[in-house]
C-alpha cells in the first residue's frame, strides 16, 4: 500500500516538476517539454513525493507540523514502507540488492550470450553498450551497498551491544532512496540506454543519448544514499557501542564497516560533483569538459577517480571483515594479529585518498604524474598482504569446520590472492601502458571484486542466514553452489587474463576473428558461473520458507550477535548488555565469556 | 607456450621483459599462499563435524610476535623491488628516447581514424611504418568530439587521444607485420567511445625501409 501511494505521489511530483519547467520554458519562449531539463528538475519533486509516499510523512515528517508520527506495524507488511528497525532496514536491503545482483547478472550472461561468436547476433551495437552499461553501474551498486547496507544494518548494532543505529531514521531514508536509483537505471534503458560505461567520461557522457540523464541522477541520489549511511555507521560505531567494547575488543566486521564508512563519507562527493557537472553541460550548457568551450575532459577522470578508486575499498573493506571474522569462528582460534589487521585497514583508508591517478596512466595527463602514482599505488600492497597474514595466521593450526560459509571464505583468499597479485601489473605504468582497457583488467577486478567481495557476500549470507531468518539453510544446495559458482569463476575469469594480454580490448561489442575461440569457451564458462546462482536461490527461498527452526547460535560462535535469539527480539537485548573480553578468545584458557548479556542470557 | 602477442617494438620487448619479471616475483607469493591454505584445508580440518560443531578449539595463538614484523618487512622489501624495478627504471626506459625519424599525425573521431604523415604531405588510411625506425605519434581528436585511445598491440603502448590537444607517443618497430593476418597489428580504439567502438579500428603494416620508401613515393606521387 505504502508503495503503491509512494508510486501515485511520485508521479504527481514529477507532473508538477515538469510542469513549472514547462511553464518557466513557455514564459521564455520555448517548447514546453525539453526531455532531459525537465526529467532533471521532475525528478527531486518526484524522488520527495515517492519518500513522503512510503511512510517519511507518516512516520517521520509529520513531526515536524506538530503532528503524531504512526507507530509500525510488526506483521510481514513492515517490510513494505518506511521502518526504522535495523534489522527490517538489513533485509530490506539485502532482499533488493540480491535482487539487483541477479538482473545485473542475467545482463552479464546476455552479454556473453552476444559475446560467444564474433559479430552481431542479439544486440545491435547501441543496445549491447547499453546493456554493458547497465551490467557495470548495476554490480557497482550492489558492490557498494550490498555488505554495509545488509550485514552492516543487521549485524553491527547487534556485534557492538546496540538498540539501534544512532539514527535510525536517516537509515530508512538511505534504504527509501535505493528503489528510485534501480527504477531510474532501467527507465534510461528504455529512453534509449547510454553508452558511457559505469564511468560516464565526458565528452561522450555530454554528447549521448537522453539515458545519460537518468543515469547522473540515479546515480548522484545513489551518491547520497552511500554518504548519509556513512555518517550513520560512524556516529553508530563511535558512540553507541556497549560498555567495556573498547576499540580493542571490536569485532573486525565492524572495523571494516567503519573504515569503509570513512571512505564512502570522505569521498562520494568526488562522484557526485563530477557527474553534476556533466549535467549542467548537458542541460545548461556550461562547459566544464568540453575542448570546444574551454573545458577540460581530463578533469572529470581526477574527480571521477578520487571517489572511485577508494570506491573499491567500500566494497572491500568490509569484506575482509566478514572473511577474518567467518575463518576466526569456524576455525575455532582467535583472530590472528588482530591489531595489524586493524591498522591495514586504516592504512588502506589513508593510502586509498592518493592512488586515484593509477586509473589514468593512458589519459594523456602530464608525465609528472605517474611515478608518485606507481610508488603509492604499488604501497597498498603492504597492509593489504597484513590482512592475508591475518587470515592465514587464523586457519594454520585451527579446527576447520567445512562448512557453506567457511568454503565461500577460504574460496575468498584464493581469489583474492590472483586479483592482488595481478593488480601489481597494473599499477606499474610500463606494463599497464598495454594492459590498460583490455580484458586483463576485466579480469582483474572480477577476481577482486567479485571472486573477494562477492564470495564474502555469500559466506556473510550463508553465515547469518540462520541469525537472520531463523531457520537453517540446506547444507548440501550450499556445497553445490559453492563448487559450480567457483569452478565456474575460475573457469571464465583464468583466460580472461590471456585474451587480454593478447590484445582484446575490453567494452566492445565485437572482437577479430583471432579471439573468437576463447570468447566461445569463456562464454560457456561464464552460462556455468551462472547456473550456480539457480542453486543458491532455491536454497534461500525454500530454506527462509519451510527450513528447520535455527538454533540460536548454531556456529557456537563468541560474538554478541549470537548470543541472542533467532531472529533477534526487536529491541535486541533486553538490557544493554557488558563486554568483558575479545571477541575471539577460542581456546585461551581462562578467558572470560566475551559479554555478559542479563534478562536475554538466561535462555543459554 | 607463448602468452604474449606478436613483438612488433622495442617497446614491446621491455614489456614483455616487465611482464615476466613480475610472474616470476609473484609466483612464489602466490605458491606460498596456496601451499598455506591447502595444507590448512587437508591437515587442520575438523574431524567428526556431521553432528554439529567442532568439539574443541584450536590453539591460542594471537598473532603478538615477531612473525606479523617479519612479514611487514619482507612485503615492504618485495613491493619496494617491483616499484623500482621494473617499476620507475621502466617508466624512465620508456620515456627515455624522445628521438624521431618518422611523424604520423592521428587524429580519432567518432569511429574513424585519420592519419597524416606530414613529412611527405600526405594522408594515409593505413598506418605503414619501416621497421628500425623511431616514429613519433602526434595525438589528437577534433575538439567537438570525444575521447579515443590510440593502441596497437604489437607496440604494446597506448594513449588517449584528447579533444582539442595533443599528446604524444613514440615507439620503434622491430619486426614486419600485417594487420591482414595478424590481429596484433591493428590500431585499435581502446577507449569506450559510443556506438561503433568495438569498430574503431585501422590495419597495421610494418615493411622494410624499401618498401616503405616506395609506398611514400606513391603517395605523395597522388
Amino acid at each position: 500500500m505504502a508503495i503503491l501511494l509512494g508510486l501515485i505521489l511520485a508521479a504527481v511530483g514529477f507532473v508538477i516538476g515538469t510542469g513549472a519547467t514547462g511553464l518557466i520554458r513557455m514564459s521564455l519562449g520555448l517548447p514546453y517539454w525539453d526531455t532531459e531539463m525537465s526529467w532533471s528538475l521532475g525528478y527531486p519533486i518526484a524522488l520527495l513525493g515517492w519518500l513522503a509516499g512510503v511512510g517519511g510523512w507518516k512516520y517521520w515528517a509529520t513531526e515536524w507540523f506538530g503532528g503524531r508520527p504512526a507507530i509500525s506495524p510488526t506483521g510481514v507488511s513492515r517490510y513494505f514502507e518506511f521502518n526504522n528497525d535495523h534489522k527490517v532496514i538489513g533485509i530490506q536491503y539485502g532482499v533488493t540488492f540480491v535482487v539487483l545482483f541477479l538482473l545485473s547478472g542475467l545482463a552479464a550472461m546476455l552479454i556473453r550470450w552476444e559475446l560467444m561468436q564474433p559479430g552481431m547476433q542479439l544486440f545491435t551495437e547501441n543496445q549491447y553498450n547499453s546493456v554493458m552499461s547497465f551490467h557495470g553501474i548495476g554490480m557497482i551498486a550492489v558492490a557498494v551497498a550490498i555488505l554495509m547496507g545488509a550485514f552492516g544494518n543487521y549485524v553491527v548494532p547487534l556485534m557492538i551491544g546496540a538498540r539501534d543505529m544512532a539514527f535510525p531514521r536517516v537509515n530508512a531514508l538511505s534504504y527509501w532512496l535505493v528503489p528510485p536509483v534501480a527504477v531510474m537505471l532501467i527507465i534510461a534503458l528504455a529512453l534509449g540506454g547510454w553508452d558511457s560505461g559505469w564511468t560516464a567520461y565526458p565528452p561522450l557522457s555530454v554528447l549521448n543519448n537522453s539515458g545519460q540523464v537518468l543515469f547522473n541522477l540515479a546515480v548522484i541520489t545513489f551518491g547520497v544514499v552511500s554518504i548519509i549511511s556513512g555518517i550513520n555507521f560512524i556516529a553508530t560505531i563511535v558512540y553507541e557501542r556497549a560498555p567495556g567494547m573498547t576499540w580493542g575488543r571490536l569485532p573486525i566486521f565492524v572495523w571494516g564497516c567503519l573504515a569503509g564508512s570513512m571512505i564512502a563519507f570522505f569521498f562520494t562527493q568526488g562522484f557526485a560533483a563530477a557527474l553534476l557537472m556533466v549535467l549542467f553541460d548537458r542541460v545548461l550548457g556550461t562547459s566544464f569538459f568540453g575542448a570546444t568551450g574551454g573545458g577540460s575532459a581530463l578533469l572529470y577522470q581526477h574527480a571521477f577517480w578520487f571517489y572511485s578508486h577508494p570506491a573499491v575499498y567500500v566494497m572491500v573493506l568490509p569484506a575482509f571483515g566478514i572473511i577474518l571474522e567467518v575463518l576466526s569462528h569456524m576455525s575455532r582460534k582467535p583472530l590472528y594479529a588482530y591489531k595489524y589487521a586493524v591498522g591495514a585497514m586504516l592504512g588502506i583508508v589513508a593510502l586509498s585518498g592518493v592512488v586515484w591517478a593509477h586509473h589514468m596512466f593512458t589519459s594523456g595527463m602530464a608525465d609528472y604524474l605517474h611515478a608518485p602514482f606507481l610508488v603509492l599505488t604499488e604501497m597498498i600492497s603492504i597492509p593489504t598482504g597484513l590482512i592475508f597474514l591475518s587470515a592465514v595466521g587464523t586457519i594454520w593450526a585451527g579446527r576447520l569446520w567445512m562448512r557453506t560459509p567457511m568454503l565461500f571464505a577460504l574460496g575468498f583468499l584464493f581469489n583474492f590472492t590472483i586479483g592482488g597479485l595481478t593488480g601489481i601489473y597494473l599499477a606499474d605504468v610500463p606494463t599497464d601502458l598495454h594492459l590498460h582497457d583490455t580484458y586483463f583488467v576485466v579480469a582483474h577486478f572480477h577476481y577482486t571484486i567479485m571472486g573477494g567481495e562477492i564470495f564474502a557476500l555469500f559466506a556473510a549470507l550463508y553465515y547469518w542466514f540462520p541469525k537472520i531468518t531463523g531457520r537453517e539453510f540446506n547444507e548440501t544446495l550450499g556445497k553445490v553452489h559453492f563448487t559450480l559458482m567457483f569452478i565456474g569463476f575460475q573457469l571464465i575469469f583464468i583466460p580472461m587474463f590471456q585474451v587480454g594480454v593478447q590484445g582484446m580490448n575490453r567494452r566492445v561489442a565485437d572482437y577479430p576473428e583471432a579471439y573468437a575461440d576463447t570468447n566461445y569457451q569463456l562464454s560457456l564458462s561464464g552460462f556455468l558461473l551462472g547456473s550456480s546462482f539457480l542453486f543458491f536461490v532455491v536454497n534461500m527461498v525454500v530454506s527462509w520458507v519451510r527450513g528447520r527452526r535455527a538454533a540460536d547460535n548454531p556456529w557456537g560462535a563468541h560474538t554478541l550477535e549470537w548470543q541472542v535469539s533467532s531472529p533477534p527480539p526487536p529491541h535486541n537485548f533486553d538490557e544493554i548488555p557488558t563486554i568483558e573480553e575479545g571477541a575471539y578468545e577460542y581456546g585461551v584458557p581462562g578467558a572470560r565469556p566475551h559479554a555478559r548479556l542479563t534478562g536475554a542470557a538466561d535462555r543459554a | 607456450m607463448n602468452p604474449f602477442p606478436t613483438v612488433g617494438a622495442q617497446e614491446a620487448t621491455l614489456f614483455d621483459h616487465a611482464f615476466r619479471l613480475m610472474t616470476y616475483m609473484g609466483a612464489p607469493v602466490f605458491g606460498f599462499m596456496m601451499a598455506a591454505l591447502i595444507y590448512s584445508v587437508l591437515h587442520f580440518r575438523a574431524k567428526n563435524t556431521n553432528a554439529g560443531a567442532p568439539t574443541e578449539d584450536g590453539p591460542p595463538i594471537h598473532g603478538h610476535g615477531a612473525i606479523p614484523k617479519i612479514w611487514v618487512g619482507v612485503t615492504t622489501a618485495l613491493c619496494l623491488v617491483v616499484m623500482i624495478y621494473p617499476g620507475l627504471t621502466g617508466l624512465a626506459e620508456i620515456r627515455a628516447d624522445r628521438s624521431h625519424d618518422v611523424e604520423v599525425k592521428v587524429t580519432g573521431s567518432r569511429w574513424v581514424w585519420a592519419l597524416e604523415y606530414p613529412q611527405g604531405g600526405f594522408q594515409a588510411d593505413e598506418l605503414v611504418l619501416p621497421v628500425g625506425k623511431r616514429v613519433k605519434f602526434d595525438l589528437t581528436a577534433p575538439a567537438g568530439d570525444v575521447l579515443h585511445s590510440f593502441w596497437v598491440p604489437a607496440f604494446r603502448q597506448k594513449l588517449t587521444t584528447l579533444p582539442g590537444q595533443m599528446t604524444y607517443m613514440y615507439i620503434t618497430p622491430t619486426q614486419t607485420g600485417d594487420g591482414h593476418s595478424d590481429a596484433a597489428f591493428r590500431v585499435q580504439c581502446s577507449e569506450l567511445c559510443g556506438l561503433l567502438h568495438s569498430r574503431m579500428q585501422l590495419n597495421v603494416r610494418v615493411v622494410e625501409q624499401a618498401e616503405y620508401d616506395k609506398w611514400v613515393a606513391e603517395k605523395v606521387k597522388k
